[in-house]
């Protein structure tokens, strides 16, 4: 317990600090799990599928943007 | 003499692309209708109950959560020199945000020259715009940037530089751009939906599909 508060106070200023950095990324997550949901939902009919596609389309979504801010951010870091 | 019996009415269906199950489309063209008019309706008349209400809850939460985001000033539509609204364009894709953006347009700039209402989904006020006395009030009342001497007659001619939008724009900030992202992002995902309501569920050609490992049936997706 007393390490989950630990590893909780130091992620926290390091959350911050991204935060901070990229202010419109917290605006961004809801829109990026939306349009998951939405091209999951429209590619399949079972609720257990669109659940599961959500998580798929999520992760590649994710991890996409997460790679365009991640060069961004570097490109803004050394120039 | 033999009376013809009346052909059956065409059916269109859909095939389920995850357990090859027939969706009955009801009326397409009425089901991609009230999918325009508030996501996810037209999959509830089609008795697609778990997508219809996916589709309503998550993309109306989005549309009004960016409304909010954006104090209630992001949606409306404007065509004018100066105030070109191409958000509006995506916006649209929701319709019970669209239809009352463009008769508080067409209010605005016809012969009453005041919105209904409390002036929701109404466009900005531009340099020089000329309105009526009750809407001249209203403005003044709700806009804590503008007041009487903001006005020159019934003419808004605003002491600071740019028109009404230029004074949302600096309170809001970037909650603005935000707002405008989320009720944009939420029109144009819904035209997916309305897609849906249309001719089904999209599928991958090559018969594999997204996080799920079941071959999508061959054939057409929809049987007329």
């Amino acid at each position: 317990m007393s390490a989950l508060c630990l590893a909780a106070s130091l992620a926290s200023p390091i959350l911050a600090t991204f935060a901070d950095r990229v202010p419109g990324m917290f605006f961004g997550l809801p829109l990026l799990a939306l349009a998951s949901l939405i091209f999951a939902a429209t590619h399949h009919e079972d609720p257990a599928a669109i659940g599961l596609a959500t998580v798929h389309w999520t992760v590649w979504l994710g991890g996409i943007l997460g790679v365009v801010l991640a060069v961004v951010l570097l490109l803004g870091t050394f120039s | 003499m033999a009376q013809r019996a009346n052909p059956p009415k065409p059916r269109f269906v859909a095939v389920s692309p995850d357990d090859g199950t027939t969706i009955d489309l009801a009326n397409p063209a009425l089901a991609a209708f009230l999918s325009w008019l508030v996501p996810g309706l037209g999959q509830l008349y089609q008795g697609r109950w778990f997508k219809g209400t996916v589709f309503m809850v998550s993309l109306m939460a989005t549309f009004l959560a960016g409304l909010w985001i954006g104090g209630g000033t992001v949606v409306y539509a404007s065509w004018r020199p100066g105030d070109r609204r191409l958000e509006f364009i995506g916006q649209a894709g929701i319709g019970v945000a669209a239809i009352p953006s463009l008769v508080q347009a067409a209010l605005v700039s016809g012969s009453a020259k005041q919105p209904l209402g409390y002036g929701w989904f109404a466009p900005p006020l531009l340099r020089g715009q000329e309105v009526s006395e009750s809407y001249r009030q209203q403005v003044i009342a709700s806009d804590p940037e503008i007041g009487p001497e903001d006005f020159a007659g019934m003419r808004f001619t605003p002491r600071q530089p740019g028109d009404q939008s230029s004074l949302w724009r600096r309170r809001l900030g970037r909650h603005f751009d935000f707002g405008t992202l989320y009720t944009t992002l939420a029109g144009l995902l819904n035209l997916l939906v309305i897609y849906d309501a249309w001719a089904g569920p999209l599928r991958h050609e090559s018969g594999k599909d997204d996080g799920d490992a079941s071959p999508t049936p061959g054939g057409s997706s929809k049987g007329r």
